[in-house]
């Protein structure tokens, strides 16, 4: 009965040893541990033992039945890692394959301008504000020190609904709106539309604007020129710098024309600045006397400052585009190429 | 205004090369937008002496000349210009010379005659238009001498951008001023002496002004035994350098006066004046006068006109009459040099599309008292140059009310508004530059005397401007306003617009923007009734010419040329106002803001794990549904004519319609030349807004285990389902957690006209849910689905 237990233990181990499977192994396991299997066959022969000789012989069947299940086990596991490994290496997937698209679209790149361009303001506690694109004449014009046969009128070809009703040409009109129903101290920002008669490849009927106003007690040119040089920083690069040159605006005395150091070649001279290493891009100014008067303002107590500038050039001088009729086209191409950076909208 | 470098140094000494001039004059408000040479380099160009002009032995247009050039030998050129002749100076290019065009100089042989250069036009100099023969120079300039100096060539031209409230810098002496502010020198001013017969000029002539609103000042003076003929080449050459044609000396004279002084003149031929005397007035309805570019122009009686006796002879400042113009015959002129109101001319120039070096300088507003100044420096010229006997005295009727503008300014306000204080010498010394007159009141206080032909400047801001332009604002420092203002931000609905965007961007939209105007025909287009629509006064053109009532047909116009240039998938939206007024448009229209959207072609782009499919109806509403709060609007079957009359959904809010969706009446897409179909919503957004503020209800998370059920029932083809869905969220009762739609089938085996409808249910209590319970949920449902649709279960 002993050789038959190591009879067994030897067939048993070199069954499990040889299973090449899961499936292999189980059908051996139940060959040697199954209900009919030769160990428990033998196990039930115990009553043909003398009885003395039962436990003994009973405790080396249930050692090696603890050292088959043991070596099973070790060889199931064995066996589960070998099989997986080989369904993994069958699984390779192509990963150079593009994924499954999560689409997504993007903004416009003119929002993308004006939304900037709020962030940067808004962390600087301006308010948005907006007014009307259809406008009076006076709040684009007269309101803004611009009598009707200036010759100021002549510099923004604007279009008439009737003597009283035009799209407004500027942003401006809302400073006065602005003004007219609010007291200092004031810090806004007004975006918008604007429409001029002229279209070319740098002109659009349509485009967009942004202004800014400040008016308080003590507001300086020198409060100007920080503010737009830290505009300029924020918006095309911490190295930009910015050069002001006197200008003439009928709404602000003294008056400048803002440059910032060319965004394609930092000033060294290239096509897009003409070599001058400065590109304009907004016009600005002391808030005119005549117009704080004008809202019922007292110009000797308080000062403003004001800027404006236009969106698309900015667009264009940022992203290099050469044609500012692209932006209305809506060519979903175009549309694509700008409308955002991985997957973040604006 | 383009003026040459040379021409400001008879006025200043300019310490600086062009480039750097250009540089500190566009920094002080004269921006220089260009810099280019007068004449190109013109290496190897001499004056020649042509000692010899004979006819070419073998071709009968051509002349083998000898041209002396000094030092240089004398050269052999073959001449095919008509005027060559023996004794003229002429300019000479020989071999190697580099014409303008890349033209080299070759010594070649010309029918059997070696050529050793060529004799130039001034065309073929590259220095104005004329090609009509050989340029004959002065005779006393010296052979052999480079043509580029002896003429004075050597010279760049500044194009300088003058600011519509600068009209003094519309001259030559304007900006040599602006330069010896910069500079701290001297200005110069030009020669005004000349001689005066005894005769005084009233005995001879008369003028009348009859309109001294639209003319405040005209001066007149009387001049005879003028010798017409060219101008001296330096002259011609300046006039060509600011962009003018060389016509006759007096011409030039006034050409050359206006460009020096600002202040437009005009020559009158005396004797082709009825009566030999003017009238100043305001043109008759409908009268005519041919002007010097040979057109007839009809005029209108807000016109003014300078007339003689009887006839319009000029329009007064704008361009002179051809029968009273200077000619090769006129002996006696009579020169005006007047002022007159900006507005008439502008108006006057506007209404004629006619606009002249002078209306552009007179729209600007001149100074009045300018005009006898340059009416003497321009007798001084004629004396010297054309011979002219002058008649004593002007004829100056004088109206306007030029009285010096005094300004105060307190030195505190000149820091109160650049932020950092400028010392009082230095704002006495820039103010007095620029020739205004300053009196010290006191240590604070000046007294500026400003002159008469800054008109621009009439406050104390206008003059802190002048201080801070000439002293320059790079040396304002940067600071920050001090933060009182409120805190800033946006509204809310500014934000949320910014929050749809960015949804519409996440479900795979672009954002589009068109133009606010369109086509007068848009509603027809769009298959939509007459409305009212804000029409241009001015459009650009008839396609932009009313404002849009819809953002249908732009983004229709924007499928269009995306389907037009080859594209597959188009998926929009933008978000804009449109313009609803009333006629007669007395007041502001309403600007509507609205958000639109379009879909065309396929769903996806190109790729391997996605089918081509087109979008389809439920694509677009689906959109909607994740963009919009659903639940708080109700919807009605949409009757929009621009719609698909089976495929439209209207939206609406408190019985009041906010938007409409659906796919596109076809005949709107032939319209459009849109081929398949398109799936569009327009949405009044800033009305649907409030609804997105909604605060979302908490409901606990049950705890106890789901039950799902499922339902498939079937009814006729045309029966909504959302109503049926509706329906069972009654019927269902307090434990559906929620009820899907999750097949719709018609076809075999399910009868013609019926469809089968599957609805999902998941209910969840805080309870183990019976079988008994759920199952008297799901009979509730089916019978109620029997008698309200006619469900059958399937």
């Amino acid at each position: 009965m002993l050789n038959k237990v190591e009879e067994i233990r030897k067939s048993a181990l070199q069954a499990c040893g040889q299973a090449g499977s899961v499936r292999e192994l189980e059908e051996a396991r139940v060959r040697f541990l199954g209900k009919k299997g030769e160990l428990t066959l033998l196990l039930r022969s115990t009553g043909q033992l003398p009885a003395e000789e039962r436990p003994r012989f009973g405790k080396l069947v249930n050692q090696l039945r603890d050292e088959l299940e043991t070596a099973w086990e070790q060889r199931e596991q064995q066996l589960f890692l070998e099989e997986e490994e080989r369904r993994l290496a069958a699984e390779a997937l192509d990963v150079t394959l593009p994924g499954r698209p999560a689409v997504r679209g993007g903004v416009h790149p003119i929002t993308r301008i004006i939304e900037e361009t709020k962030a940067i303001f808004m962390n600087m506690s301006y308010e948005i504000v907006e007014g009307p694109e259809v406008e009076l004449d006076y709040y684009n014009f007269e309101a803004l020190n611009i009598p009707p046969d200036h010759p100021a009128r002549d510099m923004q070809d604007t279009f008439f609904f009737n003597e009283q009703l035009l799209l407004r040409s500027q942003t401006s009109p809302v400073q006065i709106r602005v003004m007219e129903n609010r007291q200092p101290p004031l810090r806004i920002l007004a975006p918008g539309k604007v429409y001029r008669a002229d279209s070319d490849i740098t002109h659009s009927p349509m485009f967009h604007q942004i202004e800014g106003l400040v008016v308080d007690r003590g507001i300086t040119f020198a409060d100007l020129k920080g503010t737009l040089q830290l505009f300029a920083r924020r918006m095309f690069g911490p190295d930009t710098k910015i050069r002001l040159r006197p200008s003439y605006f009928p709404f602000t005395e003294p008056s400048a024309e803002v440059d910032v150091s060319c965004i394609m070649c930092a000033g060294k001279g290239c096509r897009v600045c003409k070599d001058s290493g400065w590109l304009e891009i907004l016009g600005s100014g002391m808030v005119d006397p005549r117009v704080l008067q004008g809202v019922g303002y007292d110009p000797r107590e308080v000062s403003g400052f004001a800027f404006g500038m236009g969106v698309e050039r900015i667009a264009m001088l940022k992203y290099g585009v050469n044609d500012i009729r692209l932006f209305f086209e809506n060519d979903v191409r175009f549309l694509k190429q700008l409308g955002r950076q991985g997957g973040l909208v604006c | 205004m383009l003026v040459s470098y040379r021409w400001l140094q008879d006025y200043v000494d300019i310490p600086w090369e062009p480039e750097e001039l250009a540089e500190r004059l566009t920094m002080a408000g004269l921006e220089v937008e260009g810099i280019t040479p007068l004449a190109p380099a013109l290496d190897r160009v001499y004056v020649g002496l042509v000692t010899d002009a004979r006819q070419h032995p073998r071709a009968d247009n051509l002349k083998v000349c000898s041209v002396d050039l000094g030092d240089l030998g004398v050269y052999t050129i073959v001449c095919g210009a008509p005027n060559v002749r023996e004794g003229q100076k002429v300019a000479a290019a020989l071999e190697g010379a580099v014409l303008p065009g890349g033209v080299e100089i070759k010594s070649t042989e010309i029918r059997g005659v070696q050529s050793e250069g060529m004799i130039c036009s001034q065309a073929e100099l590259g220095i104005s238009d004329d090609h009509s023969g050989i340029w004959v120079l002065p005779e006393h300039l010296a052979p052999g001498q480079l043509l580029v100096e002896a003429v004075g060539l050597d010279d760049v031209i500044l194009d300088v951008s003058v600011y519509a409230n600068r009209p003094d810098c519309m001259s030559v002496i304007g900006i040599a001023r602006e330069i010896a502010a910069l500079t701290g020198g001297e200005l110069r001013l030009p020669s005004l002496d000349y001689q005066e017969l005894d005769t005084p000029i009233t005995e001879r002539t008369s003028v009348i002004v009859e309109d001294k609103e639209r003319c405040p000042r005209y001066t007149a003076a009387l001049l005879d035994g003028v010798r017409i003929g060219e101008s001296p080449l330096w002259m011609q050459l300046r006039l060509w350098a600011a962009g003018m044609r060389p016509i006759n000396n007096v011409v030039d004279i006034t050409n050359y006066v206006m460009l020096e002084t600002g202040q437009p003149l005009h020559a009158f031929d005396y004797h082709k004046l009825a009566e030999g005397r003017l009238v100043i007035r305001t043109a008759r309805q409908g009268e005519e006068i041919v002007t010097l570019d040979g057109e007839r122009r009809t005029l209108g009686s807000d016109m003014l006109v300078i007339c003689d006796a009887h006839t319009p002879k000029c329009v007064a400042g704008i361009m002179g009459g051809e029968d009273s113009e200077v000619t090769d015959q006129t002996e006696t002129i009579l020169l005006e040099s007047a002022n007159f109101s900006p507005v008439n001319i502008r108006r006057t120039s506007r209404a004629l599309g006619l606009s002249s070096e002078s209306s552009s300088r007179f729209e600007k507003g001149i100074d009045p008292n300018g005009a006898i100044l340059a009416s003497k420096r321009a007798l001084h010229l004629l004396q010297t140059l054309a011979g002219a006997r002058i008649y004593s005295g002007h004829i100056d009727i004088d109206a306007s009310s030029q009285k010096d503008t005094v300004v105060e300014l307190e030195l505190s306000e000149v820091e109160r508004l650049l932020g950092v204080p400028v010392p009082r010498a230095a704002v006495c010394r820039i103010l007095r530059s620029l020739e205004f007159g300053v009196e010290e009141l006191s240590q604070e206080l000046l007294r500026v005397t400003v002159p008469s032909y800054r008109g621009d400047v009439e406050l104390a801001a206008d003059l802190v401007e002048e201080v801070v332009r000439i002293w320059g604002l790079e040396n304002l420092p940067s600071t920050l306003p001090p933060d009182r203002a409120s805190s800033g931000g946006q509204s809310e609905q500014l934000a949320m617009i910014g929050r749809v965007r960015e949804a519409l961007v996440g479900a795979g939209l672009q954002e589009a923007l068109s133009y606010s105007f369109g086509r007068p025909d848009s509603n027809r287009r769009l298959r939509r009734g007459e409305e009212f629509m804000l029409r241009l006064q001015n459009p650009i053109s008839e396609d932009l010419a009313v404002m849009r009532i819809s953002l249908l047909p732009g983004l229709l116009e924007a499928v269009s040329l995306n389907a037009s240039r080859q594209q597959t998938r188009v998926a929009l939206f933008e978000v804009g106002a449109v313009y609803l007024g009333e006629p007669p448009l007395a007041e502001q229209p309403t600007e509507e803001l609205r958000l639109g959207v379009a879909l065309w072609g396929r769903r996806n782009d190109p790729n391997w794990a996605l089918g081509d499919e087109e979008f389809d109806f439920y694509d677009l509403k689906g959109i909607l549904e994740m963009l919009l709060p659903w639940s708080e609007l109700e919807w009605s079957k949409g009757q929009d004519p621009s719609f698909h009359p089976g495929r439209q959904m209207s939206l609406n809010y408190q019985g009041q319609e906010v938007g409409v969706f659906g796919e596109i009446h076809p005949q709107v897409l032939r319209s459009y030349k849109i081929p398949g179909r398109v799936y569009a919503a327009e949405l009044r957004i800033a009305e649907v807004l409030p609804l997105f503020k909604k605060i979302p209800e908490f409901r606990a998370l049950p705890r106890f285990p789901a039950v799902d059920r499922d339902l498939a029932v079937v009814v006729d083809a045309d029966q909504p389902v959302g109503e049926m869905l509706e329906a069972l969220e009654d019927l269902a009762g307090e434990l559906l957690q929620e009820v899907a739609v999750f097949d719709v089938y018609a076809g075999k085996p399910i009868p013609e006209g019926r469809k089968s409808v599957a609805f999902a249910f998941r209910f969840q209590g805080e309870r183990t849910l019976t079988d008994e319970e759920i199952n008297a949920i799901m009979d509730r449902c089916r019978e109620g689905l029997r008698q309200r649709f006619g469900a059958e279960l399937r």
